[in-house]
């Protein structure tokens, strides 16, 4: 019975998708504690996971825009275009909590009309992120005269809210490195778990086939670019509070990265297929890559090809491992 | 004693400088109008332009903070000088967007652009049209060296890169390690770093230069960058960034590292200025854009009214225009905790008397 059930998870772990991606992240940090001791060392990794966390949570939004069938090019100049409501909620003499409130209200009506584009009037997720995209950063210009806000002064006014993008929990775990990991862990297991996300998988999947089934396809679209708007917001919380301001580049390409890491980690850009756990895998080798550019002192000019190369021969070795697997069980 | 606004303070300048040139022009004969850019300013006389003489700044990615002090300085001297002035120019940094823009300019027919060029190879093409359509047109802050340009107004990067480079040096006694950042492929900043890191060899031979990490504005990638650096290198002393955005990302790190590693940067935004304040910045670079763009004007004003020069060369025998400056520098300032309030782009527009960023931007009427 025992050597069944040990049978079984093992089975389980061979099928899941993200166990080659595991395995390439564990061989590549070998590689690289072997490369630079530093590698390992916990103010290391702690740099590396804090640095996800931004955009950490802006991939866990992509990634169920990207199970729903769609895509959201948006997600980083909604993130600056939050921070920038945000800050001047706050320089008006507002408090954290109407900064907050400001913020998710705006990001979720962002969201909605966005979702509502798509569905009502049939537009592409591309051609109506696109043109909310240059619109949020335009709003980011307008609203900012260009200039890059300061919240130095405010945020000592609130060192309880300093924590969100500063503080250590027990002094040495990142506070936004718990908060990108509680809504990891939380929607990882939704996905995998609840009924509504299987909406959203079967969206994605086969809208035509969603819809006869019953399925209010429309409103599951609008609650997953509401979802991804909200993840974006939240991450502009975490950006304007760690770094006490409002750069009007921030967030600049981090669409790219968000969906990098979301098809690395094997979510699918026809919908449909992938999972939360699976994102964050492909966002952290990412992270690595670049922290391995940094620990190993390649050359500025180099970085990018030397990165995009490491990325594309590890989605090879992934596509490779899991036509191999399907092959077996066939 | 009454307190003298730096725009009053122009104006006399500007107004000074205005008599003072008549009086010497005054003896001089009338310049010929061969190589006259712009054709004739009917209602032009001495150093006051016609009412519907127009001349624009047009620059790449026109929401940036950066062109607009440059934009207040063009705008000022514009209507000192009666002529009319618009800020234009691409909202995208994308060539071929910023292209489209100056033809647009064109159509309107001024006498004059200001144009910073994203590249010098495509508006080659360009600034030779509108030199044969009687436009002048100067650069500002990059170059286009070899086209049909009349004069380069520019903050001199390696004179900026050379400045942070003796600022640091001397901030960490000449001893320890210093980082950068870049942002590989954008010319000024390249220049800044590669000119920043062979200074500190060459002037600081005991400071050991670490790592030059891209980091592409971003101030995460820039934090990141620190913190990686730090722990590698323990004698980290000091970083500089190219532009301020990194720098803002690299001062968060070094404070929360506490280990005393001193940030410095070139250009300002409000957070680098607040840092400063509270000692948690060592200093920033400021190119003097409000006289680029004051300069700039002043030079295709020179260009479109060649009439007005009298020069002791063949340039009017040949129809030249007299006026031809390959290189202006306008100056850089080093800003530091006691200047940094002199750099907030609201305390600015406030004392300049502006009511907001907008009106600062709208086109200038005289």
């Amino acid at each position: 019975m025992e050597k069944t059930e040990k049978k079984n998870s093992l089975a389980k772990l061979k099928g899941m998708h993200e166990l080659s991606l595991i395995i390439i992240i564990l061989v590549f940090g070998v590689i690289l504690s072997i490369a630079s001791p530093l590698f390992m060392t916990w103010t290391n990794i702690r740099t590396v996971l804090s640095g996800m966390s931004t955009d950490g949570l802006m991939t866990i939004g992509m990634a169920v825009v990207l199970i729903s069938g769609g895509l959201d090019l948006s997600v980083g100049s909604v993130m600056c275009l939050s921070m920038v409501l945000g800050a001047q909620v706050l320089l008006a003499g507002g408090n954290p909590f109407m900064a907050c409130l400001v913020i998710l209200v705006f990001v979720a009506a962002f969201g909605w009309l966005q979702g509502m584009m798509i569905t009502k009037l049939n537009l592409t997720h591309f051609i109506v992120t696109l043109c909310t995209m240059g619109m949020a950063r335009g709003l980011v210009l307008g609203l900012t005269g260009g200039r890059s806000l300061s919240l130095l002064a405010r945020l000592e006014d609130y060192p309880w809210f300093k924590i969100v993008g500063q503080g250590l929990v027990f002094d040495f775990l990142p506070m936004q490195l718990i908060i990108f990991l509680i809504v990891a862990v939380a929607m990882d297991f939704l996905t995998r778990k609840s009924s509504p996300m299987r909406l959203v998988f079967y969206t994605g999947s086969n809208e035509k086939a969603a819809r006869y089934s019953g399925i209010r396809v429309d409103r599951v679209k609008i609650a997953a670019c509401m979802f991804c708007s909200i993840c974006a917001g939240l991450a502009g919380i975490i950006y304007m509070v760690k770094f006490s301001g409002c750069p009007v580049t921030a967030g600049t390409g981090a669409e790219m990265t968000a969906i990098s890491s979301c098809v690395i980690g094997g979510c699918s850009m026809n919908g449909g297929k992938g999972t939360i756990f699976g994102a964050v895998l492909g966002l952290t080798l990412m992270s690595m890559v670049t922290n391995a550019m940094n620990l190993l002192s390649v050359p500025s000019t180099w970085q990018q090809f030397i990165t995009y190369s490491i990325l594309l021969v590890a989605v090879v070795f992934d596509v490779i491992s899991q036509m191999r697997s399907k092959k077996k069980a066939a | 004693m009454r307190k003298v606004s730096r725009r009053d303070f122009l104006k006399g300048t500007a107004a000074g400088a205005g008599i003072a040139a008549m009086g010497l022009l005054a003896g001089c004969s009338t310049g010929t109008d061969a190589g006259a850019a712009g054709g004739g300013a009917s209602a032009a006389s001495g150093l006051t332009g016609a009412a519907d003489e127009l001349y624009t700044l047009n620059c790449p990615n026109n929401g940036i903070d950066y062109w607009h002090p440059v934009y207040a300085g063009f705008k000022e001297l514009g209507k000192l000088l009666g002529v009319k002035t618009s800020y234009t120019g691409s909202v995208e940094y994308e060539i071929s967007k910023q292209v489209e823009s100056f033809n647009q300019d064109l159509a309107k027919k001024p006498k004059g652009i200001c144009l910073h060029p994203i590249t010098a190879e495509a508006f080659q093409g360009p600034i030779a049209d509108a030199v044969a359509a009687g436009v002048c047109v100067s650069t500002f802050a990059a170059d286009a060296p070899d086209s049909a340009r009349i004069g380069y107004v520019t903050s001199d990067n390696t004179k900026e890169g050379t400045q942070a480079a003796i600022t640091i040096g001397d901030a960490i006694g000449g001893k320890g390690g210093i980082m950068t950042t870049c942002n590989p492929g954008q010319t000024n900043h390249d220049i800044r770093v590669d000119v920043f890191r062979a200074q500190i060899k060459e002037r600081y031979p005991d400071v050991e230069m670490l790592d030059n990490t891209p980091t592409n504005q971003d101030a995460d990638a820039a934090y990141q960058a620190v913190m990686t650096c730090a722990q590698k290198n323990p004698q980290l002393a000091a970083v500089f960034c190219p532009e301020a955005t990194s720098a803002q990302g690299a001062a968060t790190a070094a404070k929360e590292l506490g280990t005393g590693i001193k940030v410095m940067c070139c250009d300002t935004n409000d957070a680098v200025l607040d840092m400063l304040k509270t000692g948690d910045f060592l200093a920033a670079i400021a190119p003097d854009q409000y006289m680029q763009g004051w300069m700039s004007m002043w030079l295709l004003f020179c260009a479109a009214h060649p009439e007005l020069m009298n020069p002791m060369s063949a340039k009017k025998a040949t129809g030249k225009n007299p006026t031809y400056i390959p290189y202006l520098d306008n100056g850089l300032d080093v800003v530091t905790a006691e200047t940094a309030d002199y750099y907030y782009m609201a305390n600015y527009i406030k004392n300049a008397g502006y009511s907001s960023i907008e009106d600062m931007l709208s086109d200038g009427n005289p």
